[in-house]
C-alpha cells in the first residue's frame, strides 16, 4: 500500500496543530460558530443529534493493521468502544468530544491518517473495488489511479470550494463492486482495441434527491491524460455548477440539464486548453506510486486446499465458505469477506475488540492488508486457503462470520435518526427487524438480494441502487418508509421504481417479508430477485404488497 | 408546553434549560407554558452563550402520564440517546421521565430539524 512521506507526515501534523488552535479559538470565543463550523467541517467533524462525529478517511476502503488497531484505540479512548464503517469506505465514530477532536487528529496522524476532506464541497475520499489487488478480474489495480486522484485533489486549490460536494469511484474489473455509475465520475479501467489501458468515463451519476445512472462521456480515455481529462471535467462544473440551490448543485442536475453530448462537447473544448503535458502526472511519479501497489509475496501454491476443503465438512463452515470467500488470483489465496452485518447487531459497526481482531488477523494471514466495502463490511483481501477454516473460528468466536455477503440479511444501513442531525427516520432499526426475518437458511433459499436503507432523502444508504430500497421520511412527523425494487449499483446498474404510498415502521418487515415470497413465486430457475423483478415488472409486487391494506 | 433544549459546545451532549443553568437530563428542564414569555427569552440567553452551547431552540412536549415529554421522535431519541443501543446516551439513567418519553407516542415535526432546513 502507499505510504506516507516525512513531508505528508509533517503537513498531518501541522494541520492537526492547526485545527487543535481553531479549537481553542472557538472555546474560548475568539471565533462564532458560524466562522468555526466550515473549519470543523474541513476536518471531517459534524455536531449531530448526540455528540460530535468524526469522519475519517481510509483511502480507497483501503488500510493496513497497524491503522485498524488505532482506529480501535481511538474507539476505546475517545468514543463509546466501536466505529461506524460507512457507504464511502471510511469510518466514523458517533461520540467524539469537541475537546478530544485534536488528539484523536494527532493519534490519526501517527498512523498516517486523517479526516480532511470527508466533509464539505471538496472531492471527497475516492473510493474503488475492495477486491482490488486481489481480483482476477481487474485489468490494472485501481488503487494505483484511486492514489493519483488522492494526490492530485488533496487540497487541490481549484477544487476545494466546488459547488457541492464531489464523489469519484475508480474501478478495473467487469464486476463493479464499487458503484462506479452512481458517482459524480465513474471510472472503468479497460483495454482497448488495440491493448492499451484507458478509462470509460462516466459524468453525473449520483442519488440523493434527484437519482441519475451516469452516462458515459469517453469510451476510452488513455489512462495517461487522466489528470489532465478530470481537471476539464471539474473546470465545467466549477463554472458551471449551480451554486445557488444547494438541491441543484451536484454535477448530475448540470449533466442532465446540458445533456450528456453538449457536456462531453464543453469538456473536450475545455481539455483543448489545458496543457496537458503541465496538468498530467509526470511517468516518474505514476512509477512512484505504483511501486507502492508492487505484487505481495505471495507463495506458489496448489488451486486447492486440502484442510479447506475438510473443513466444509462443517456446514457451518461450508456456509461461510459458499457465502463470505471470494475468489483470488493467485493459486491458493482466497479473498474473505468479513460481515459487519451479525443479524441483531447494527449495519456497519465494528467494537475496538473486533477492529483489533481483524487487524490481528490481516497481520498474520492477509499480508497486512484490509479493506472497506461501500457494502459497509471489510476485507481480508490475501487469505490462503488453508487459513481460511482459522480465520473462519477466530472470526465466528467474535461475531465477525456470519455467512452473508450478498444476501437478505447484509443491509446497507445509514446511521438514520439514532445518530444524523439531517435524517428524517431511523434505518438501524429497520434494517435489524429485516435481518432478523433472514437469521437462518431462508436467506441461502432467497440468494443474492441487495436491501439498502437511508433514512432520508440525501441516500448515505444507497436506497436508489437497492434490489429493494427503503427510505424513511417524515410523513406528518411519523417514521414512515417508502419501499422502491428494482436498483442495482452494479455493473448494470439501475435506479428503484417507487412501489407505492409508504408504509408505517412497523410494517416495513412484513412488505419485504411479501416482497421476497412474490419472488419465490414468481423466479423462474436461478434467477435472481433483481432478474425477476426486471422480467415481471412491478405489479405483482405491489399486489401483494397492498393487497393487504385493502 | 415547550422546553429549551441545544448541544454543548464542549462535547455535544444534549442539554435543557433550567432556570439559569443548562441540565442534561429531560426531567430536569424547565418548562414553559406556549404563551410564556419566558421560554423566548431563555432562547435569547442561550443565544448569548456561544461558548457553552450551540443552536438554542425550543421544543413543543406533550402531556403523558408521567408528565410532559417532547412531542418529536427526533427529541424524543435526542432527549434519550440511540435507539440501537439501550445503554448509550440519557436513556441509561433510569427514571420515570424517561420511561414516559421511551414509551410516548404520537409525533410531530421536530423543531430543530425544520430550523436545520432553514439554515441549510
Amino acid at each position: 500500500m502507499y505510504r506516507y512521506d516525512e513531508i505528508d507526515r509533517e503537513f498531518l501534523a501541522d494541520r492537526a496543530n492547526e485545527f487543535r488552535l481553531q479549537v481553542g479559538r472557538r472555546l474560548a470565543g475568539e471565533i462564532t460558530e458560524d466562522q468555526f463550523k466550515p473549519l470543523r467541517l474541513m476536518n471531517g467533524l459534524y455536531l449531530q443529534l448526540h455528540a460530535y462525529m468524526l469522519r475519517i478517511a481510509v483511502p480507497y476502503g483501503s488500510m493496513d493493521s497497524r491503522q485498524m488497531r488505532a482506529l480501535a484505540d481511538i474507539a476505546r479512548r475517545y468514543d463509546r468502544g466501536y466505529g461506524h464503517f460507512t457507504t464511502r469506505q471510511n469510518i466514523q465514530f458517533n461520540w467524539t468530544k469537541l475537546a478530544d477532536a485534536p488528539d484523536m487528529l494527532d493519534a490519526l496522524a501517527a498512523v498516517d491518517m486523517h479526516a480532511i476532506q470527508t466533509s464539505g464541497n471538496c472531492i471527497r475520499n475516492t473510493t474503488s473495488d475492495p477486491f482490488a489487488g486481489a481480483t482476477a478480474e481487474e485489468v490494472d489495480d485501481p488503487r494505483v489511479w484511486c492514489e493519483v486522484i488522492r494526490q492530485w485533489s488533496t487540497l487541490h486549490p481549484e477544487f476545494s470550494y466546488l459547488p457541492r460536494k464531489f464523489k469519484i469511484a475508480v474501478t478495473a474489473a467487469d464486476h463493479d463492486r464499487a458503484a462506479v455509475k452512481v458517482h459524480d465520475i465513474g471510472l472503468i479501467l479497460k483495454r482497448g482495441d488495440d491493448g492499451s489501458l484507458g478509462f470509460e468515463v462516466f459524468v453525473g451519476g449520483g442519488q440523493g434527491r434527484t437519482p441519475y445512472v451516469a452516462p458515459s462521456i469517453r469510451k476510452h480515455l488513455p489512462v495517461d491524460q487522466l489528470l489532465s481529462y478530470l481537471e476539464a471535467i471539474l473546470r465545467v462544473y466549477n463554472r458551471h455548477g449551480r451554486r445557488d440551490n444547494i438541491y441543484k448543485a451536484r454535477i448530475k442536475i448540470l449533466v442532465s440539464s446540458l445533456g450528456a453530448e453538449e457536456f462531453t462537447r464543453q469538456v473536450e473544448e475545455e481539455w483543448s486548453k489545458i496543457d496537458v503535458a503541465a496538468a498530467n502526472l509526470p511517468d516518474t511519479e505514476l512509477a512512484r506510486i505504483r511501486a507502492a501497489f508492487a505484487p505481495l509475496p505471495f507463495q506458489a501454491l496448489p488451486a486447492t486446499s486440502e484442510a479447506f476443503e475438510a473443513a466444509k465438512a462443517d456446514p457451518a463452515f461450508a456456509r461461510f465458505a459458499r457465502n463470505n470467500v471470494r475468489a483470488h488470483k493467485q493459486p491458493g489465496y482466497a479473498v474473505v469477506v468479513v460481515s459487519l452485518k451479525k443479524v441483531g447487531d447494527t449495519p456497519g459497526d465494528a467494537s475496538a475488540d473486533q477492529m483489533d481482531l481483524v487487524a490481528d488477523l490481516a497481520e498474520t494471514h492477509s499480508l497486512d492488508d484490509i479493506r472497506v466495502t461501500h457494502e459497509q463490511n471489510l476485507v481480508l483481501p490475501h487469505v490462503k486457503l488453508d487459513a481460511v477454516p482459522t480465520v473462519y473460528a477466530a472470526l465466528a468466536a467474535a461475531g465477525l462470520a456470519t455467512p452473508n455477503i450478498d444476501l437478505a440479511s447484509d443491509i446497507i444501513a445509514c446511521p438514520g435518526l439514532d445518530y444524523c442531525a439531517l435524517a428524517n427516520a431511523r434505518a438501524i432499526p429497520v434494517a435489524q427487524d429485516i435481518a432478523a426475518r433472514f437469521d437462518d437458511d431462508r436467506a441461502d433459499l432467497v440468494g443474492e438480494l441487495k436491501i439498502k436503507i437511508s433514512g432520508c432523502i440525501n441516500a448515505c444508504g444507497h436506497h436508489h441502487v437497492g434490489h429493494i430500497g427503503i427510505l424513511g421520511v417524515d410523513k406528518k412527523g411519523e417514521e414512515f418508509y417508502q419501499l422502491s425494487l428494482g436498483g442495482s449499483g452494479a455493473e448494470d446498474a439501475s435506479l428503484a421504481q417507487i412501489l407505492g404510498p409508504a408504509v408505517p415502521a412497523n410494517r416495513v418487515a412484513d412488505a419485504v417479508d411479501t416482497l421476497v415470497e412474490t419472488y419465490l413465486t414468481q423466479r423462474s430457475g436461478e434467477e435472481r430477485f433483481l432478474d425477476t423483478f426486471r422480467r415481471v415488472g412491478l405489479a405483482p409486487f405491489k399486489e401483494a404488497v397492498y393487497a393487504e391494506a385493502h | 408546553m415547550k422546553a429549551l433544549t441545544a448541544n454543548r459546545l464542549l462535547d455535544g451532549e444534549v442539554v435543557f434549560w433550567n432556570e439559569g443553568r443548562w441540565v442534561e437530563q429531560f426531567s430536569d428542564a424547565q418548562l414553559f407554558d406556549d404563551a410564556d414569555p419566558a421560554g423566548e427569552e431563555a432562547v435569547a440567553t442561550g443565544k448569548s452563550q456561544p461558548t457553552v452551547i450551540v443552536e438554542p431552540y425550543l421544543i413543543d412536549l406533550t402531556e403523558t402520564e408521567a408528565g410532559p415529554v417532547p412531542v418529536s421522535y427526533r427529541e424524543r431519541i435526542r432527549a434519550l440517546g440511540p435507539t440501537n443501543h439501550p445503554t448509550h446516551g440519557k436513556q441509561a439513567e433510569a427514571n420515570a421521565v424517561n420511561a414516559a418519553i421511551a414509551h410516548a407516542e404520537g409525533a410531530a415535526r421536530s423543531t430543530g430539524r425544520l430550523d436545520l432546513i432553514r439554515r441549510k
